[in-house]
């Protein structure tokens, strides 16, 4: 394959490459080179960025609607399989490469002004250019073992960015928490791997998943096919923070916020969707329903529990949880392209939801220390009215919002409309339980009206709840560029010519591989309509209640239900942690008393043994001998007593003897 | 009884009384003067079987020689007893129980 492979391909891989490790270098230089709080980390970073995003953009007017790009060389060899590792560009992988770079350069813009101060500047720069290599390296890699090594990387990078502050407690425990369910998804992942592996003696994505891949010319048991599809899936389910798995995100948002808006909303969170996106062929239709069926819950849940929440990022966390489902479940209904045009969408405008959301904990926490309020700069019930002061933020949220429940004229609109339409078409005339799914959606789609309307009103509207003397502003040139880039990118015209034909949307046509389905009804204009025109009393509810605090709503158990996330950390803990450490227990003392008894048995008799032992070297053998030399001793000291040096005895004892051997002679 | 028997007896006695003589006294004089008395009953007893060689008279000839070396032998037994005096400052052969200097 290398060597026809023309210069100018050559060329565009070499390009892709230098996209991935610039943001490396930029990372190995801050790490170390730049002295601690430098400035030049910030711009050095931005710069690398800056460079990624160009060569992407190359990479990408090269590659786009191209037939795909792919150069691979001997790895290592496995017996006698070879295991290659190469760039694989195509349209996803250069869809993703420009989607990340263009996210990460705003948001490394406004990190700049965002950690300005901090302790720890430089290192956040290392970090985020840790991230950015590892998060691009993932989209473009061509092998099984190489995704999943850059997949472990930039779970790595996240742990490390939510506990950037890790003096904070609370941090730390979120981290580590993250770290543990992404876990859980990995070995799903790995297992899936190596049972692809385990069949088709590859980990080569193209062979397995390209054009003319062997998924077909290998025969596959269907159970098989449906396990190791379920294995992947864990894999992303964690990654993307899926239901039962999703509960790592909400508490991520420890991290400072632009590290939430690029990685725990437009980025990494978005991996899992790419790796079903890889992986597509190779899901069952069984496989694919449980997909659906995940997307379609954890959305649903997602928002309910985003309608009480009281923490400003943690509404916009759950938002992220519930849009990711949208993801999902477009993957599940075969809505592979309007799956991958709503992460596009998503990705700038939650992205920035949540830069709108630093400035504004941001100018909180300025109003906090100024007056020294006991309050947290987080709370929504302690905002209100700033949307006079902070023009820049209020329109960009906006727009950012109006995408987000997908209003016309947005890129939401395109994207979440064509989701919801094509579940419609997948659900036609399969039975009513299936027409679950795509109604969920449009009430989830209702949902997350309600819950961005009240996250809107009560920040920006209304009254300020504080009772001291306001003052707050956008902040720097800093904040605003970053913002009105990406709500720039938040409307129709960077995605589709036509702001209601998701079908025209350019991301569309890259992808369009399913075959376009005539539904019975004209979906379209029903799902266009429904959610637009309900969106109306919704928000003028939201109004009422929030704005004008004319409508309360009880709080009754849904409420707390919703209050409370469903119960499912305090589930966790309870019936999964405590299980665990019951178990652990349980296990302890097993091994306490039963196999430490059992050694302690063994080892008791060892030393009763040498004790035995002790004693009959001590009184036995070594009195046999003490014997043997008192006898020695004896017979010495006895006839010691002879030697007198007595002459004269001498001779009596000589005349004795003889006179005793005359005796004997003459009478024996 | 006939003569021989009285003279073996005489020398049975003579050897009897030196050897207490040897055994007995605490002085090497008195000692060696025991000796000299079991000498003379060895020498009664040669004096008194030379009865028996007439044609030689070897009994009376191997007295002779016998009291000769006896005169010889007390000689050099007197000598070690004066260097047993110098030595001990004591003749009692009891005392003298050690050989090295």
């Amino acid at each position: 394959m290398n060597t026809t492979v023309p210069h100018t391909d050559i060329l565009t891989i070499q390009l892709a490459i230098a996209a991935v490790l610039l943001p490396f270098v930029a990372c190995l230089l801050n790490l170390f080179l730049v002295k601690g709080q430098s400035k030049v980390s910030g711009w050095l970073s931005t710069l690398a960025i800056l460079g990624s995003f160009v060569l992407s953009a190359l990479v990408f007017s090269k590659v786009w609607n191209q037939p795909a790009l792919h150069v691979q060389q001997l790895w290592f060899t496995v017996g006698t399989i070879p295991v290659n590792v190469g760039i694989w560009l195509n349209n996803l992988s250069v869809l993703m490469l420009l989607l990340v770079t263009a996210v990460a350069l705003p948001v490394h813009i406004y990190s700049i002004a965002y950690l300005k101060g901090d302790d720890k500047y430089t290192r956040y720069f290392a970090y985020l250019g840790f991230f950015c290599f590892a998060m691009l390296a993932l989209v473009i890699v061509d092998s099984l073992v190489l995704l999943y090594a850059f997949w472990e990387l930039v779970g790595f990078a996240s742990y490390l960015l939510i506990g950037f502050w890790f003096i904070r407690e609370k941090a730390v425990l979120a981290n580590k928490k993250a770290f543990i369910m992404n876990r859980i998804g990995d070995v799903g992942l790995l297992i899936g791997i190596l049972l692809i592996y385990s069949h088709y003696h590859t980990f080569d994505l193209i062979t397995l998943f390209g054009d003319h891949n062997i998924l077909s010319s290998i025969p596959a048991d269907k159970t098989w096919l449906t396990f190791t599809g379920i294995c992947l899936l864990m894999g992303a389910i964690a990654k993307s923070a899926q239901f039962p798995l999703h509960t790592w995100l909400p508490d991520a948002m420890e991290g400072p916020t632009s590290v939430s808006a690029l990685i725990h909303a437009a980025t990494m969170v978005a991996a899992g969707i790419f790796l079903l996106g890889r992986v597509y062929p190779l899901f069952t239709p069984d496989v694919l329903t449980i997909i659906a069926v995940v997307g379609c819950f954890t959305a649903f849940m997602a928002a309910t529990i985003a309608l009480t929440q009281n923490d400003l990022k943690r509404i916009l966390a759950y938002s992220t949880i519930s849009q990711l489902g949208f993801m999902m479940l477009a993957m599940g209904v075969g809505a592979y392209s309007s799956a991958l045009l709503h992460l596009a969408a998503h990705a700038f405008f939650k992205c920035l939801l949540f830069l709108s959301a630093g400035v504004i904990i941001h100018e909180m926490q300025h109003l906090k220390e100024k007056h020294n309020l006991d309050i947290d700069p987080q709370d929504i019930n302690n905002m209100g009215g700033l949307g006079k002061f902070m023009p820049v933020t209020f329109i960009t949220c906006i727009i950012a919002s109006l995408s987000l429940i997908g209003f016309p004229l947005t890129s939401g609109c395109l994207s979440k409309d064509g989701i919801m339409v094509q579940a419609f078409l997948w659900a036609d005339g399969k039975g009513w339980i299936y027409t679950l799914i795509p109604v969920t959606a449009v009430i989830t789609s209702l949902l997350t009206i309600f819950y961005i309307s009240r996250l809107l009103f009560k920040v920006f509207l209304g009254k300020p709840r504080i009772t001291q003397p306001v003052e707050a502003h956008d902040g720097s040139l800093l904040f605003k560029a970053p913002m009105v880039f990406l709500a720039l990118c938040s409307l129709f015209p960077l995605f589709s010519s036509n702001p209601f034909e998701y079908e025209q949307s350019w991301i569309y046509k890259g992808f369009a591989i399913a075959v376009h389905i005539v539904g019975s009804l004209d979906y379209h204009t029903i799902v266009l309509l429904s959610v637009n025109v309900l969106a109306i009393p919704i928000v003028f509810l939201t109004y009422r209640a929030y704005v004008k605090q004319k409508v309360s709503f009880k709080t009754g158990l849904l409420f707390k239900i919703s209050y409370n996330e469903w119960h499912i950390d305090w589930f966790y803990h309870r019936i999964i942690v405590k299980g665990v450490l019951y178990v652990g227990a349980i296990v302890l003392w097993l091994d306490k008393n039963i196999f430490d008894g059992i050694i302690h048995l063994f080892a008791n008799i060892g030393v009763i043994i040498g004790k035995l032992t002790a004693w009959t070297d001590k009184y036995i053998i070594d009195g046999l001998l003490a014997v043997l030399t008192s006898i020695i001793k004896q017979a010495g000291n006895f006839v010691r007593g002879f030697q007198t040096g007595r002459v004269q005895n001498y001779l009596l004892t000589m005349l004795l003897i003889i006179v005793v051997i005359y005796v004997l002679k003459t009478f024996i | 009884m006939s003569m021989l028997t009285y003279l073996l007896l005489i020398g049975a006695g003579l050897f009897c009384i030196g050897l207490y003589i040897v055994l007995v006294k605490r002085n090497a004089i008195q000692v060696l003067i025991g000796i000299e008395l079991i000498l003379n009953a060895a020498i009664l007893n040669l004096v008194a079987f030379g009865k028996y060689d007439k044609l030689y008279n070897g009994g009376q000839t191997f007295a002779l020689f016998a009291i000769v070396l006896a005169g010889a032998a007390s000689a050099v037994a007197l000598a070690i007893i004066l260097n047993v005096y110098k030595q001990y400052k004591t003749i009692d052969p009891n005392a003298v129980d050690q050989l090295k200097d």
